[in-house]
């Protein structure tokens, strides 16, 4: 074997060598790309939001020139706090995502036990199960708006029993305030069964199947073995789970503007609805700024304790592991 | 060629001390292996060598440089992996021209040179394969040729083997150490499997807990061991152990543990005499003996493990701990006969019981 | 019982339990496929049979006018605009702005977070809990974010290229506010998904690299990036179809040069003269088809990615 020394190592100079040479330097290179990220961040995230902050301090709607405003202190936010659609909103918004999120969270797991027993035919089962989270929310409102309508598939596929009951088979879905409110959560669990499904069906098949063959030769019954094997190693999917979806459903937008505009009445506006609508209605643009100050508040600590609890149950799995 | 010399190497995790200060000169040429259990510090060591980790403290010295704080790629050093590091995406042929692509030599050399190497390691005709579709032993052998063919003077080795299967193992620790003949380079090579250590060493680097217990030939190392923990490490079976205490006894020192009471050679100092020590004694140096041979202890067999060319003996003889030893098969015991032994005490071995040193 | 009876009653059992099963799961399927199917015919209707009581299950008379009208550049010179539902608007623009915000904001999302993914995993950059940290921007409510960027875009930006560099550059209204907007929010996903492929490339891999004289870049461009170019792809497609998808953000920041797709359908459901169904069902499958494909192509990956590794042993 010849010795490398012989072999000419071409020397390479020139401004961008040099630069890249500098650039590739441990120290320098790993924090080119958190620069840039965290660049973007501040550039598109966190200057709009100093911004807000100031703004939400005005006094100033939209429709006047923007020198006419001035300081006026936490009247704003006064009077976000004192205003009752606010509220009204807020809550609305939690009865939605608290009804949505549970529908979703139980089917989402009896499929993903079904399919995850299925033998023959899973993929296709996987395959359209989770057509619904690719389409888009838009059209997903559309859809059903199609559906909804008075003469629509809907009412004729319920018409047996409406007949039974004998109410008028012309349910007005999206006219009336109750029926609107369920139309609207029923097309989000449509929607969104599809990522509990997927999330937990990603736990059914991380599932170790010695564990659960070792619970069946020990003569635990398939319900034992559900109950004190598969139930508990699925717990940190289930954290994940019910906090994706509940960062996810506290933003319902998109079905309320498709199908009812936030009616009737007020009966569907949920907040960010209810927020949009004060602001390119209404014009309330400083109003709009402490509103979503106070929801950033709000839902910042959802998402820390929404965040605390994944990372407990990680740290709980670790350390289990360790031992 | 080139020598590595260690001084006073450190390197801190954040408050862990992964190695607390070491110091050891590899000879030019030598085959050195750096064995201890897992976390004792040995990969940091290599890595250190290597480049691939910068030491808190201390120096590495490669040939006549100082290589301490230089990047990995420009010291001149072929490493082996544990996992073989082959890159998956590329055929073996791109695998071992890798090193000379970096560097830029021609093409025609550079198929010239992986040409050489793959038939120096015997793996010609699978130069157009990938890694996934060589077989475990084949992939050790590219990585292997991956590693000659830039032909540097230091090869540093990861537990290479730890991923083949018990035979093929053992057949690939003699083709190592002739590949090390052959090539003539400095070998470094770690590994906490003791009989890989044993039969490839020059020498070896016993290291615990941080720092080196012991330099030497693995003769020496087996024979004379420098602390309780390089007894325990090396040997199968395990070296015994009997706690007690070092007690003079008319004009001569002995060590008394319980049940058994053996006396010292000149070895140990009369000084020792009332500090509590670990006597060790290998499974091939207890022998069983006659009722009324001098300082026989009866003993009762609790079992008994043929292994073909000898049989290890475990037996109970009122002590803490069980003892083994290693008797001729032919010998007509079974478990629960009431037996005697005694300890060959040309070969006892004598331990602090606080810091572990040698005491004889 | 004999043995051979009760192994027939179990075998008996268990055949019932699967065809349970599978009934439940057909039945949840053609809840899936019910509105799907609904639009699909629907944008084969003509306009007289949108609304009917009973409605029809099929088409009686299949068109292709709904599409032809929505792909027509000047509906009422070629023709095909209906009398009493006319409408101005054709799919090309809000397509191709679609198509260039969601690909190009994708590209971008996909090359920052793949390195900052790799930051991450090899040299821990920003510590062990910015991986969850980078997930909070995601999880911000969007109209949160809306009235901010409005007012960002739309008067801040202006003012500040105007004192700075004597032109006046909105960003509201404009396919590179989208984007920049859209890069923004799709990082924390492509920096999530990457971590997860990279962390399944051996480090010992770059350092035998290293160790062979290869230079940081070069190991990254021979090394690293071939071995996650299939998750590449992968998260490429997963943040596209977030993109495509998004609506809040693209209703509160464009109008009316740029409109994307959810855009446009949402300017037909709320036009006054009257409800364009078929037309906007035409749209709603050539928004819906691209994305559902890709979709099913990266599924398998969905499947196992899903646990964020909380599972993984």
């Amino acid at each position: 074997m010849t010795a490398l020394s012989g072999v000419e190592i071409r020397a390479r100079n020139g401004p961008f060598a040099r630069l890249g040479a500098w650039l590739s330097q441990e120290r320098v290179f790993r924090w080119i790309p958190f620069v840039l990220v965290e660049g973007t961040f501040i550039l598109v995230i966190i200057i709009p939001f100093l911004l807000t902050i100031y703004i939400s301090f005005l006094r100033w709607r939209a429709n006047r020139p923007f020198e006419q405003a001035y300081l006026s202190g936490f009247r704003n936010y006064e009077a976000v706090l004192s205003d009752t659609g606010f509220w009204a909103a807020l809550g609305r918004t939690f009865y939605f995502a608290g009804f949505a999120v549970v529908f979703e969270l139980v089917i989402g797991f009896l499929l993903a036990m079904l399919v995850h027993r299925v033998v023959r035919g899973r993929r296709i089962y996987i395959t359209v199960f989770l057509i619904p989270m690719m389409v888009v929310p838009v059209v997903v409102g559309y859809n059903f708006s199609m559906i909804y309508i008075d003469h629509g598939p809907l009412n004729q596929l319920l018409l047996p029993l409406t007949s039974i009951l004998g109410i008028d088979p012309r349910i007005r879905w999206l006219s009336d305030p109750l029926a609107a409110q369920w139309a609207i959560i029923l097309a989000d669990v449509w929607q969104w069964t599809s990522l509990t499904f997927l999330i937990f069906l990603s736990g059914f098949s991380a599932l170790p199947p010695q564990l659960i063959n070792a619970a069946r030769v020990m003569g635990a019954s398939r319900w034992q073995t559900f109950w004190w094997v598969e139930l508990p190693l699925l717990k940190p999917v289930i954290v994940i789970a019910v906090v994706v979806r509940s960062m996810e459903a506290l933003k319902l937008f998109d079905p309320v503007v498709l199908l009812t505009f936030g009616g009737p009445g007020t009966s569907t506006q949920t907040v960010a609805y209810y927020l949009w609508e004060q602001v390119w209605q209404f014009n309330k643009f400083a109003f709009g700024a402490a509103a979503s100050m106070l929801l950033l508040i709000l839902f910042s600590t959802l998402i820390f304790t929404g965040i605390w609890l994944m990372m407990r149950e990680r740290t709980r799995l670790d350390r289990e592991r360790a031992s | 060629m080139a020598g590595i010399v260690l001084k006073d190497l450190v390197k801190e995790f954040g408050s862990f001390a992964a190695v607390k200060g070491i110091n050891l000169e590899i000879r030019d040429g030598e085959f050195l292996i750096l064995v201890g259990p897992s976390g004792c510090g040995k990969t940091t060591t290599l890595n250190m060598i290597s480049g691939l980790v910068e030491p808190t403290g201390g120096d590495v010295v490669i040939g006549d440089r100082v290589v301490t704080h230089t990047e990995a790629g420009e010291r001149g050093l072929g490493m082996v992996f544990q996992d073989l590091a082959l890159f998956p995406h590329m055929t073996v042929f791109d695998n071992i021209a890798f090193g000379l692509r970096v560097k830029h030599v021609d093409p025609g050399e550079i198929r010239r040179r992986v040409e050489e190497a793959a038939e120096a390691m015997h793996i010609a005709p699978l130069l157009d394969k990938r890694p996934g579709e060589c077989s475990g032993g084949e992939a050790q052998r590219v990585a292997l040729a991956r590693t000659i063919v830039t032909n540097p003077s230091v090869y540093l080795m990861d537990e290479p083997l730890s991923s083949l299967d018990a035979k093929l193992r053992v057949d690939m620790r003699t083709e190592l150490k002739h590949l090390h003949e052959q090539l003539g380079g400095t070998f470094v090579y770690v590994t906490h499997d003791q009989a890989e250590a044993m039969t490839m060493a020059d020498r070896i680097a016993v290291m615990n807990d941080g720092r080196i217990e012991q330099v030497g030939e693995p003769l020496e190392i087996y024979r004379r061991p420098a602390s309780h923990f390089v007894a325990g490490f090396f040997g199968i079976p395990t070296m015994n152990f009997l706690d007690g205490t070092v007690e003079a006894a008319a004009g001569a020192i002995e060590f008394r543990g319980t049940g058994l009471a053996v006396p010292l050679d000149a070895s140990v100092d009369a000084g020792l005499a009332g500090r509590g020590a670990v006597l060790g004694v290998r499974s091939e140096h207890v022998l069983v003996v006659d009722a009324d041979t001098e300082g026989a202890t009866p003993a009762t067999v609790s079992l008994i493990e043929p292994l073909g060319d000898t049989t290890l003996l475990f037996f109970d003889h009122g002590g803490a701990r069980r003892m083994v030893a290693k008797v001729d098969p032919d010998l007509p015991v079974a478990a629960g006969d009431a037996i005697h032994v005694a300890l060959d005490t040309a070969n006892l071995h004598l331990f602090d019981a606080g810091d572990g040193a040698r005491l004889n | 019982m004999t043995p051979a009876v009760a192994g027939r009653a179990a075998g008996r059992t268990r055949r019932r339990r699967t065809v349970l099963r599978h009934a439940v799961l057909i039945g949840w399927g053609a809840i899936i496929m019910f509105p799907i199917y609904w639009m699909i015919q629907t944008s084969f209707k003509d306009s007289g049979e949108w609304v009917t009581w009973p409605p029809n299950w099929l088409p009686q008379d299949p068109t292709l006018k709904n599409y032809e009208q929505v792909f027509t550049f000047d509906v009422q010179a070629a023709g095909v605009a209906r009398e009493a539902t006319e409408q101005p608007f054709n799919i090309w623009g809000s397509l191709l702005d679609s198509v260039l915000i969601c690909s190009i904001s994708s590209l971008i999302a996909l090359f920052m977070g793949t390195f900052l993914a790799y930051a991450i995993s090899r040299f821990n950059v920003g510590g062990s809990t910015f991986r969850h940290m980078v997930l909070l921007v995601r999880m911000i409510p969007p109209i949160v974010i809306a009235i901010p960027l409005l007012m960002y875009y739309a008067i801040m930006v202006p003012f500040a290229t105007e004192t700075l560099l004597d032109t006046r550059i909105s960003l509201f209204d404009t396919r590179t506010g989208v984007s920049a907007l859209y890069t923004t929010v799709t990082l924390p996903f492509v920096i999530w998904m990457m971590l997860s492929f990279i962390e399944e490339v051996p480090y010992t891999l770059e350092h035998a690299a290293r160790l062979m004289g290869a230079g940081r870049i070069y190991t990254l461009r021979k090394i690293v990036l071939p071995l996650v170019a299939s998750g590449m792809v992968v998260t490429f497609l997963f943040v596209f179809i977030l993109s495509w998808g998004e609506f809040l953000l693209a209703l509160t920041l464009t109008h009316p040069d740029v409109s994307t797709l959810p855009v446009l359908l949402n300017k037909y459901q709320s036009a006054s003269e009257g409800r364009l169904y078929g037309p906007q069902a035409a749209i709603g499958t050539v928004i819906t088809v691209p994305v559902v494909i890709m979709g099913i192509l990266i599924q398998k990956h969905l499947v196992k990615g899903f646990s964020f590794g909380m599972m993984r042993r």
